[in-house]
């Protein structure tokens, strides 16, 4: 394990936290990417500690606007007071949800997996719907999905089918679990290839334990019950498997689950130890490189990068380790954006009502990614990514594939 | 200050000489209401807030119970918009406190209150705030939340649809006499002491705790003992129904929820002037360890500010002549007792009871002025022309329904961002001469009561001085650090954790930002001074001591 030699890097929040500590600072307003863009949202401080006040086990208190936080969680990254301003907008959201009953639309966004399996054993004729003009518009009528947005692709070959084949290893120095999530196992294969890859290039033995949806998608669809559920499932898939390896995540969403989420928004019991153990990939491999263990035998890649930084990345706490590492790189030559959240928020930026906010909150890096002319832009999470290629018509990646390339693969 | 005359002139603007005034309004008799302070500033604004069920005082005072059992019953019909249906408990943490139940059931039975016992479990699935240590509980559901404020604003404007008149900030500073005939009052402006006089028929001194200082400006004695309590604001709900400990009524031995926050109180100390209020660090640290008894999460919770209040005690041994309504409140007819005609007192009593104290008092009035139409307070809504009294109440759903976001208008900022006001429930207040600086504001719709205390509405209300009033920037500005100065004598008196975390922040803002402490050194208003401390409200602390108080020191 890794973990034994180096700092932890995880959560160092004070435990105190609470809607008490709220000073009306309004930090949080500033950093919000949503309030920025729309006078009908009245930002994380008036919708989370403030209207807090007001709620009780009895009433919801389901306040205009409160479905338009997008969960990006930049808000607690701010406030200076640790407030947990997401986890009262989300238990809100949820309760009211509760309530109210949830759509078709939002019933099936919080189940990732189950829509993977389903679009991947239908791969083709999924993928053909999805970009049917026609079916687009009836999508947006009746389900409620923005006939304007792509959606991911889905693939044949499962990323678990993938690795059940793939063969191991001789002599490995360390071992890790992969959480892969859902969009590696059903969109976006290769990813999970080339995490494999770069991790066994530095004698490391990848595993792929068994796991359920992180839950994230779950959560921000009101559905805090589900999530707690997969959260749960993977608790008790996940926790014996601590106690041999560190776990690391290519989505920085998932990871952030894992990390914190499952103690603090779902108060899962037991899931302390998994999140002190899980890494977001990047920040593993920069924790290797400072062991003086990560392979630096890399290629030339002569690229322009762009690197834009996922909010719930900025979440973490862990600063920027992909830049950190790709600067590592001959001939990489790598900016950040820093022009705020890209708008999409995972299945914020689908739906219908949210799409034109969505995509007015991205509006600032779309224009400073078209200002700047690189190959491609870097970002960690996969809706980033999506987002970005919308708006833009740049190509990204993962920022692990530029690694990869140096590795010399692909 | 104009001349004027009416029927009769209502001394004290609290509970008492509002539910006076409209109980004389709607017998269709002319008055003027004049109050020294702002409407509420006094006792009833310090309030703890708790419409008693009458449980509190059904083994001690069975009388005052029946009277809080059927005052509640009418306050709920007649003033909705005032009142919560919290429902209360009462609690055993001891075991002399279960020795006492019998007896209070007993009380309940007797005195018409409904009381249910239930299971500890029970409550506490109820109200998962309960601490460990309570054995026992009796559910009360006629304990509520009565807001003094609205309470008072209500009736003052229910009598003024009728045709009343209110001065606030207006001193009862004298009288006028022809023989042992009442022929009006003397009064002064509290601020510019410019004086005037009120020719009426008839006064009702309703002034509390000062009811034995009014009473000698006209020569007579009544003796009312000031006695203080002092009360603790925590930032949040912590129970949603009032809880009492079920013991022989004593101090801190009640929390009761007000609408966003809870109030523990409260101690009991005699002073020597109404408006003596000197909060004490011991007595803060009583009401937090005691209200912790009864609830998890006091001593962790956020506490805002302490304040304090004077009840106005009837001494009843020396008016042993005076016409004895009940142990709990008295009606003076000063003429038959002392001689001068027109002129009456009602001292005693709680908030719970004004109204049943008004309609005795203007059945002795009228009588003096031989008006013959009976009290219909009970019958007739304070807010029969739907005045939004209870704009405030349930504030989530008062921003409005969620609409699809295409069709949804852009949100209206707000003014006071803890307790939720918006610029339309704070607009008419401007036009309002009865309304003279932002703590009057506050009063009425409750801007700068919650965990920011007037950090950010303050200067969003000191600009609205400037648009809606008319006011030039200096006034403004001042009126704005008078704001922040009687928020923060509550504060201080709680200053440790998450609370002056936040002062630190609000000092930051006004001294640091917007140099408000220069500005107003550089523009002085001519004739201003600091806020008088009768015009505190919820706010309590140390004023400057009356000079009668520090003559007899
Ligand atoms: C600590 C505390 C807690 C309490 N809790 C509760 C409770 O929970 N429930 C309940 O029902 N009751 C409660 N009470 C009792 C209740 O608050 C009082 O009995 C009630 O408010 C008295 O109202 P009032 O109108 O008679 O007096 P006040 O509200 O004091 O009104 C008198 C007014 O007269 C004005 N005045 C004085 N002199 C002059 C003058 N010369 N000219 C013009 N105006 C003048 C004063 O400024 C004042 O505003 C509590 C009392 C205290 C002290």
């Amino acid at each position: 394990m890794i973990t034994e030699e180096f700092e932890p890097t995880t959560d160092t929040v004070e435990e105190e936290a609470s809607v008490e500590a709220c000073t009306k600072c309004t930090a949080c307003n500033t950093v919000c990417p949503v309030a920025r863009s729309t006078d009908i949202f009245r930002g994380p401080k008036a919708l989370g500690p403030d209207m807090e006040r007001f709620r009780s086990p009895q009433e919801a208190a389901v306040t205009p606007g409160l479905d338009l936080c997008s969960g990006c969680k930049l808000c607690e990254v701010t406030c200076p007071s640790q407030v947990s301003i997401q986890e009262y907008i989300r238990r809100a959201q949820n309760q009211g949800a509760r309530e109210k009953g949830r759509s078709l639309r939002d019933w099936v966004l919080g189940r990732t997996r189950l829509l993977g399996k389903l679009g991947s054993m239908t791969a083709p004729l999924a993928n053909f719907g999805n970009s049917n003009p026609l079916f687009r518009v009836l999508m947006e009528r009746f389900v409620g999905i923005h006939r304007r947005r792509p959606l991911p692709k889905y693939q044949w070959l499962t990323f678990e089918r993938w690795f059940r084949r793939h063969p191991r290893p001789v002599k490995p120095r360390r071992k890790v679990a992969y959480f892969y999530g859902c969009w590696v196992n059903y969109n976006d294969r290769r990813l999970g290839e080339r995490a494999v890859a770069v991790l066994e290039r530095n004698g490391i033995e990848v595993v792929v334990p068994r796991q359920q949806c992180c839950g994230i998608p779950a959560v921000v669809n009101s559905n805090m019950d589900l999530a707690r559920r997969y959260g749960q499932e993977n608790v008790r898939h996940l926790t014996p498997i601590v106690e041999e390896m560190d776990i690391v995540a290519s989505s920085t969403s998932c990871g952030l689950m894992l990390k914190h989420d499952y103690g603090h928004l779902l108060e899962i019991p037991g899931s302390e130890r998994l999140g002190a153990k899980t890494y977001d990939i990047m920040e593993y491999l920069w924790m290797l490189h400072e062991a003086g263990e990560l392979d630096l035998n890399f290629e030339t890649v002569p690229m322009r990068l762009l690197y834009h930084a996922p909010c719930h990345l900025k979440s973490h706490g862990i600063g920027y380790p992909a830049m950190r590492l790709l600067k590592l790189i001959p001939g990489v030559k790598l900016e950040e954006v820093d022009e705020g959240c890209c708008g999409i928020s995972g299945t914020f930026g689908v739906k219908v009502e949210k799409y034109d906010l969505s995509m007015k909150i991205g509006s600032r890096l779309f224009a400073a990614v078209k200002a700047a002319g690189s190959d491609q832009v870097l970002a960690d999470c996969e809706t980033c990514r999506m987002q970005v290629e919308h708006g833009t018509g740049a190509t990204s990646a993962h920022p692990l594939e530029i690694l990869a390339r140096a590795y010399g693969h692909g | 200050m104009p001349d004027t005359s009416t029927g009769v002139v209502v001394i004290g603007g609290g509970s008492t000489g509002a539910g006076v005034l409209r109980d004389l309004a709607l017998r269709g008799i002319d008055a003027i209401l004049v109050e020294k302070g702002d409407l509420a500033s006094g006792t009833t604004g310090r309030s703890h807030g708790l419409l008693h069920s009458g449980g509190r005082y059904c083994v001690n005072d069975e009388q005052a119970a029946i009277e809080c059992v059927e005052e509640g019953r009418i306050l709920r019909r007649i003033a909705r918009s005032t009142v919560e249906d919290t429902g209360g408990y009462f609690v055993s943490v001891t075991e002399e406190d279960q020795a006492w139940e019998p007896r209070f059931a007993e009380g309940c039975r007797r005195t018409g209150i409904t009381c249910e016992r239930i299971s500890v479990d029970e409550a506490r699935r109820r109200e998962p705030a309960l601490s460990k240590h309570v054995r026992t509980v009796f559910w009360v559901p006629e304990d509520g939340h009565l807001d003094p404020f609205y309470l008072v604003v209500g009736n003052v404007e229910s009598a003024r649809r009728r045709g009343a008149r209110v001065m606030t900030h207006t001193e009862v500073s004298g009288f006028l006499r022809e023989g042992d005939r009442l022929t009006g009052v003397r009064i002064r402006d509290s601020k510019t002491r410019e004086e005037g006089t009120i020719a009426c028929q008839s006064v009702i001194n309703a002034t509390g705790a000062w009811a034995g200082l009014v009473a000698r400006l006209f020569g007579v004695e009544v003796k009312v003992v000031p006695v203080k309590g002092t009360m603790v604001v925590l930032s949040r709900r912590l129970a949603h129904a009032a809880i009492n400990r079920c013991h022989k009524p004593g101090d801190g031995d009640i929390v009761v929820p007000g609408l966003s926050v809870s109030i523990l109180g409260t101690t009991s100390a005699k002073v020597p002037h109404p408006e003596t209020l000197p909060i004490e660090w011991d007595e803060v640290r009583r009401m937090i360890e005691e209200g912790a008894m009864m609830l998890d999460g006091v001593t962790t919770a956020r506490a805002m500010r302490a304040y304090a209040g004077v009840r106005p005690l009837y001494d009843l041994g020396a008016e042993a002549e005076g016409r004895e309504m009940s142990r709990n409140f008295a009606v003076i007819d000063h003429q038959e007792r002392d001689g001068i005609k027109g002129f009456t007192s009602i001292v005693g009593g709680k908030v719970t009871t004004f109204r049943l104290m008004a309609e005795r008092v203007v059945d002795v009035a009228a009588r003096y002025l031989g008006v013959s139409t009976p009290c219909t307070t009970a019958e007739v809504p304070l807010n029969d022309r739907d005045e939004p009294l209870d704009q405030l109440r349930h504030r989530p759903s008062v921003l409005g329904v969620p609409k699809p976001h295409d069709e949804e208008p852009p949100l209206q900022p707000l003014l006071c961002e803890c307790e939720l006001v918006r610029p339309q429930d704070v607009a008419p207040w401007f036009k309002d001469p009865a309304v003279h600086d932002l703590e009057d504001v506050r009063r009425r719709t409750r801007s700068g009561m919650g965990p920011c205390q007037a950090a950010i509405c303050s200067y969003r209300l000191a600009a609205r001085l400037v648009t809606d009033r008319g006011v030039d920037g200096p006034t403004a500005t001042r009126a704005m650090a008078d704001f922040l100065e009687t928020r923060w004598r509550g504060v201080r008196h709680v200053f440790w954790g998450s609370q002056l975390r936040n002062m630190q922040v609000t000092t930051g803002l006004h001294m640091e930002l917007y140099n408000v402490d220069r500005q107003l050194m550089l523009d002085p208003v001519a004739g201003t001074s600091p806020p008088p401390l009768a015009g505190e409200g919820r706010g309590g602390g140390l004023a400057q001591e009356p000079a009668e108080v520090a003559a007899q020191r």
